[in-house]
């Protein structure tokens, strides 16, 4: 079953007075509970294609559609992960999982049973009281993918969640995402510039092509899971993907 | 290391006094233009032993706070609606900038026209001499927001009120606490000043009846209380919320 659909997307931007498309008329579907990872030339779009989708930037042509319904506004039901996370400060670990839950309304004691539960399930629960700059980089977007699961989106946006980890953390965290999909049976749209990381991620990888950026190709990739990144097999994938994505890499330096 | 820095300053108050006492022992200038720092001291236990020093501070105090609370809920309405807004920043906000070069003293007349001789034109001036940098550092506050920060709460539900009071005022909160700071620096000197003028109650009243009686270590000591709690609450109100508010939200 299609969950979510993009159409026709397009998106011109102002640069210096001039018309830049950024996107060329995207279209993707993705189904229900389907893990889709989003791959491109630095600068191709995938940034404000999420964007779009979470409702967040109004496209200039082409629609969303999510379970066949046109959506425009954004709203809990397509929650975006950015890169840095976007936690806020001033309040504590415990209070930035809760804020969607607060600002829809929900009493304290239902909020604190749901915010114990992703808690848990991100390994935070140590880290409730404490203020995001007591945390280290990978904590932190434990922390933003907590507070994107309590809400319960149907769609979860990620744009590079885990660029600016190490490479431990970083190894750890995908597989961590897998198993949070698994268990949660999220469809999943996950931005990444990188190719292990989509092979290791993604049931299908949409390669964007330059801007303006169409989707040139999907890789679907069937294997087992939770895929690790010592796994010689996925290199055949990211070859595959590597293969399409190196051609649009050049053309946009 | 801070331990050295206040040895420093001790020795250097301790200088002062000394150097102080030193000049008056010279007989340069008669007691009533130049006091000793004891007249001075003296001065101060009197006017605290009779409770008039005490009552002049509250009374500033309070007229103080009346005047610094209503620029700080003007100040950041104002500052917020001029960020949001492209056209109230057009119009209203090239009137602030304007506004804000006036010294506070410089609206005592127009306060004494409106409210007369009263503590609400006293707390006018306090006001009017504090909304300004309040509105202007909420807006530069506002400005400077991390977008996502915007876009990750509107993603989240928050719009409207929610928005402004759950990321709006908090994201912008570092900028807001230099404006209440910079803010309570305009109010106090507005306070004095105006009291000064209006001559009615207060330690700018004290200054002024210091002069009338020609009792010069009664301006100096109420100097000295002025500018000594100018220093305490910078140091002990506004310096401590800025130290929290800066390593929580990560700016150090
Ligand atoms: N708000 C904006 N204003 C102007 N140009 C923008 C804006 N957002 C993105 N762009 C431009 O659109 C293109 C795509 O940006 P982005 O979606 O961030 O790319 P990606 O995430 O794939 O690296 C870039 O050339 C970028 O400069
Ligand atoms: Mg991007």
């Amino acid at each position: 079953m299609t969950k979510l659909e993009a159409k026709n997307i397009e998106k011109y931007f102002d640069h210096d007075g001039q018309k830049l498309q950024a996107l060329g008329g995207i279209d993707l579907k993705v189904n229900d509970g389907d893990f889709v990872c989003l791959v491109g030339p630095s600068g191709c779009g995938k940034s404000t294609f999420l964007r779009i989708v979470a409702g967040l930037d109004r496209p200039d042509n082409g629609e969303i559609l999510l379970d066949g319904k046109p959506v425009t506004e954004t709203g809990p039901d397509r929650i975006l992960v950015f890169q840095e996370g976007a936690l806020f400060p001033w309040l504590k670990v415990i209070d930035n999982v809760e804020f969607g839950l607060k600002i829809a309304g929900i009493p304290k004691s239902e909020r604190s049973e749901i915010s114990k539960r992703y808690l848990d399930m991100m390994q935070l629960t140590r880290f409730a009281e404490s203020y995001t700059y007591q945390l280290s980089t990978g904590m932190k977007q434990r922390v933003a993918i907590a507070r994107a699961l309590v809400l319960d989106p149907d769609v979860l946006l990620m744009d590079e969640p885990f660029a600016a980890l190490d490479t431990q953390t970083r190894d750890l965290l995908l597989v961590e995402m897998q198993l949070i999909w698994e268990r949660t049976k999220k469809t999943i749209l996950f931005v990444t510039h990188n190719v292990a990381e989509a092979a290791m991620l993604g049931n299908r990888v949409a390669v964007f092509t330059n801007r303006p950026s169409t989707i040139k190709k999907e890789i679907v990739i069937d294997y087992r899971r939770p895929r690790i990144s010592e796994d010689e097999n996925l290199s055949k994938y990211q070859q595959q993907i590597l293969a399409e994505l190196r051609p649009e890499v050049k053309a946009s330096e | 290391m801070k331990k050295n820095h206040t040895w420093k300053r001790i020795v250097f108050y301790i200088a002062l006094v000394a150097v102080w006492q030193a000049f008056d022992s010279a007989n340069i200038w008669p007691d009533q233009v130049f006091p000793s720092p004891l007249e001075v001291g003296e001065d101060l236990v009197y006017s605290a032993a009779d409770g008039s020093l005490f009552f002049g501070i509250g009374t500033s105090m309070w007229r103080l706070i009346v005047g610094l609370a209503i620029a700080i809920g003007g100040g950041m309405v104002l500052g917020i609606f001029m960020a949001r807004v492209e056209t109230i920043n057009q119009t209203i906000g090239s009137l602030v900038l304007g506004l804000q070069s006036i010294p506070s003293v410089a609206w005592v007349p127009l306060a004494i026209i409106w409210f007369g001789l009263t503590d609400a034109g006293i707390i006018f001036v306090t006001a009017m001499g504090a909304l300004f940098a309040v509105t202007i550092n909420t807006y530069s506050g506002v400005k400077n927001i991390d977008p996502n920060f915007i876009a990750a709460a509107r993603n989240m539900g928050a719009k409207g009120e929610q928005l402004i009071t759950s990321v709006l005022i908090p994201a912008a909160f570092p900028y807001m606490i230099s404006g209440f700071k910079q803010g309570w620096a305009f109010a106090w000197r507005g306070v004095i000043g105006a009291e000064l003028l209006f001559s009615f109650l207060g330690l700018g009243f004290l200054l002024n009846v210091g002069r009338q009686l020609s009792d010069v270590s009664q301006v100096i000591a109420i100097m000295i209380v002025v500018m000594a709690i100018g220093i305490l609450i910078d140091g002990f109100v506004f310096r401590r919320i800025e130290n929290t508010v800066m390593s929580r939200w990560g700016l150090r």
